[in-house]
């Protein structure tokens, strides 16, 4: 136990000491979060406002409905900004300029064609690059002319049954209109609020760059024992009375002290640098030392495969580049079409960032399960790791 | 004809490791696959939709979303597994068909969809498409409620059956939608064209910074020394050191650009263009690594630093989030790196079909990039290789 401890606050000290360990585990990551985060930054996402135009060449009946009651309600929720506008073509000038995502049109006439059961028509502009808020104008549009066309087309079902052409008795198309227009919608939508249990861009871009170095960090640890072994000094601890295993141990102590470091300063700087929101610490805690086992136990086990360090160090670079891609440490790899969203499951990076969102939206219990998954990487990768390691110190 | 031999070297220097292999060629190939996968032709937002048991009118509800343009429906199976997808953000919002749904039109019941969102103002906006599809059935259902309540059907399917029958010759109010404006990039580019550019000027950069440890490797082991103590002039060293960092660059490149348009479908464009932004690039790039393999002494130390440097200028030139979504200011601050006019010339070439003269102004930046980082990489050089 005391080799053990003695071993790793050793090799501690001289990785602290000729600063790569120090780069890759803090700098580097903390810099690209920083710079990613001042530059995304400024780009908002998911959270903007349509802007809606409407152009009412109208003025009638039917058109004040929709501009009044279905526009006012619509702007009322903060989602969509609705702005009048008075002529189509300088509309259309803002939505080919992007300042309006979309127009809706409503030509001269719409109020008198509806109010005779003529074909009407409105028309959505929309601009060529914001397809979304487009196909969203023209719902609310297609809205309103439904509810319309249900209740000519209600009038028009009943009298079909007469064979199409016995209107009956003068009025009755009104009175059928009036009674339709009254009747209560087939269906019905209701608005159910989900919790977000996703990461805001800052806490994303802090935890991805944390985790994904933190499977090059921990590299330090294990390898230095193919270091030892050919620069001869493993021989020499070996022959010392120290066991084999506490001289793995010790290894393994280092990578998991390094890694324990500089998340612990990551999860710090970023939180007091530009208020990254980590969660609840009970649960980060949990998943930050799963990661650190799980990172641990499959960088180890490479290093077993390796002649040399530097042999080592490109294969763990290799697979530690491929799992934190599919982790989804860059950008949610789980957006993904089919196998490739299921693939993220073999990534421990992705547990551990789906672990965060879901602590963001949620209890606490919720850590276990991407725990307890990131763990059973720890626990099969370093047991295959440990028994190969002791081979490796059979000189 | 010396510089040539001694870029060729380190070619092959590089190559021997099989791990460069998949840094230089394999790395950025998988990330313009996933890159494309996941937000390649993006313009659809993605629905989950919740439908067991909601009986044929719950199926043609779902086809009615499924023929909406831009929205994208995503099958789920279960109301809890659609609250955790909707959270997770997997899907921009959901709905769930409840049930029964069948029943209650038919029996002229209210049916209630319910329509997940998070607080978020994309996943809210997107109720309004979803109302507009349940409101386009909800015509012709209400359309066979309302002759069945009139007593003019004897059955509801009887009623749907003539509502139906009776739509198509209805005047009816239309929605009618055009675009205006241009286009960023037209839709004929394919979902992997834009990550196929970006990622190739990241990861140009990017392996030309990382030849940084190459030239401190170099150093440390005496290459230049002994190549110094032949009768060979720095100047020519110093040429071939840069030669051959430059054509590390342009053999990445041509492997990219034709593994991306062979496995891809990604049309480069005009290759005289292709080749000129490729050049000068590159030549800026490996400017940028020998300056900074000439800054500092330990190759780990220069390896982090070419990873900051290299991402950082990536991120900020555009490689990772187009540059035409940056706000105006940043966009300015954006070109002073090589990767922002590189971004911009490949957007004219491969976006918009542009020729060279179309970028001359891309490639004029370009080559001040180029000439200034080469002469001050030169500059350097020389005084550590001869002091």
């Amino acid at each position: 136990m005391r080799a053990t401890l003695l071993i790793c606050a050793k090799d501690l000290k001289t990785r602290l000491r000729d600063r790569s360990a120090v780069l890759i585990g803090i700098v580097v990551p903390l810099g690209l979060a920083l710079i990613f985060n001042s530059i995304f930054g400024g780009i908002s996402g998911n959270s903007k406002a349509i802007a809606l135009g409407v152009v009412n060449a109208d003025r009638g009946a039917a058109s004040a409905r929709f501009v009044s009651g279905v526009l006012g309600a619509v702007g009322r929720t903060g989602l969509i900004a609705i702005h009048v506008e008075p002529t189509a073509a300088r509309a259309r000038a803002l939505a080919a300029a992007g300042t309006l995502d979309a127009v809706i049109i409503i030509p001269a006439g719409f109020s008198a064609r509806v109010a005779s059961q003529r074909p009407a028509e409105m028309q959505v502009i929309g601009n060529v690059d914001a397809p979304i808020s487009t196909e969203i104008a023209r719902s609310i549009a297609g809205s309103y002319a439904a509810g319309l066309n249900r209740v000519r087309l209600s009038v028009a079902t009943v009298l079909a049954a007469g064979g199409g052409h016995a209107a009956g008795p003068p009025g009755r198309i009104q009175a059928l209109a009036a009674r339709a227009a009254a009747a209560a919608a087939p269906v019905a939508m209701a608005d159910v609020s989900a919790n977000s249990r996703q990461l805001d861009q800052k806490s994303f871009f802090a935890a991805g760059m944390a985790v994904f170095f933190l499977f090059f960090t921990v590299q330090f640890g294990v390898t230095s024992l193919l270091e030892e072994r050919n620069d001869g000094t493993l021989a020499r601890l070996v022959a010392a009375p120290i066991s084999r295993v506490s001289i793995i141990a010790g290894k393994l102590l280092t990578s998991f002290m390094l890694g324990l470091i500089s998340m612990f300063v990551l999860v710090v700087a970023t939180t007091v640098l530009f208020h990254a929101s980590w969660g609840n610490p009970v649960g980060v805690t949990v998943l930050v030392v799963s990661a650190i086992l799980a990172a641990t136990g499959i960088m180890a086990l490479i290093a077993t495969f390796a002649k040399n360090s530097e042999q080592a160090a490109n294969w763990q670079s290799v697979v530690a580049v491929i799992l934190g891609l599919l982790g989804g440490t860059f950008f949610p790899v789980s957006l993904a079409p089919g196998i490739l969203s299921r693939l993220t499951y073999a990534a421990p990076q992705a547990w551990f960032m789906r672990g965060l969102g879901d602590l963001r939206g949620g209890s606490l219990s919720v850590v276990w399960v991407p725990a307890l998954a990131m763990l059973g990487f720890a626990a099969v990768t370093s047991g295959i790791a440990l028994t190969r390691l002791r081979h490796m110190t059979e000189v | 004809m010396k510089a040539l031999w001694i870029a060729v070297s380190d070619l092959r220097r590089m190559f021997r490791a099989r791990a460069n292999i998949f840094f230089v060629f394999v790395f950025p190939m998988l990330l313009i696959l996933v890159l494309g996968a996941t937000f390649g032709g993006s313009g659809s937002a993605r629905l989950g939709v919740v439908s067991t048991g909601s009986g044929p009118l719950g199926t043609a509800l779902v086809r009615q979303l499924q023929r909406t343009p831009h929205l994208q429906v995503v099958p789920v199976t279960g109301a809890a597994a659609l609250l955790t997808q909707v959270e997770r953000g997997n899907v921009e919002a959901g709905i769930v068909i409840p049930p029964g749904y069948d029943r209650a039109v038919r029996a002229g019941h209210p049916a209630v969809v319910r329509y997940l969102a998070r607080p978020d103002q994309s996943s809210q906006q997107l109720g309004e498409t979803v109302r507009g599809a349940v409101a386009r059935q909800a015509a012709l259902l209400g359309a066979a409620r309302f002759a069945v309540a009139e007593r003019s059907a004897p059955s509801f399917d009887a009623a749907l059956a003539r509502a139906k029958q009776v739509s198509p010759r209805l005047p009816a109010v239309s929605v009618t939608e055009t675009t205006a404006g241009t286009a960023l990039f037209p839709s004929s580019l394919g979902q992997f064209a834009e990550g196929a550019w970006s990622q190739l000027l990241l990861f140009l950069f990017l392996i030309a910074l990382t030849g940084a440890a190459a030239i401190i490797e170099t150093r440390r082991l005496g290459v230049a020394r002994r190549m110094l103590s032949t009768p060979t002039s720095p100047g020519t060293v110093i040429a071939g050191e840069t030669l051959g960092r430059v054509l590390i660059a342009c053999v990445q490149a041509l492997v990219i650009i034709l593994g991306s348009a062979l496995f891809f479908g990604v049309r480069w464009g005009q290759p005289a263009g292709v080749a000129a932004v490729v050049i000068l690039y590159a030549c800026a790039g490996a400017g940028a690594g020998i300056l900074v393999g000439t800054v500092f002494r330990n190759e780990q130390q220069a390896a982090g630093i070419s990873l900051l440097l290299g991402l950082g200028l990536g991120a900020l030139g555009g490689c990772m989030v187009p540059l035409e979504i940056f706000p105006p200011t940043m966009r300015r601050i954006a070109h002073l790196t090589p990767q922002a006019w590189g971004n911009d010339a490949f957007a004219k070439l491969v976006g918009h079909g542009a020729s060279i003269t179309g970028i001359l102004p891309q490639l004029g930046a370009l080559a001040l990039f180029a000439a200034a980082l080469l002469s001050l990489a030169a500059w350097r050089l020389r005084r550590v290789l001869v002091a």
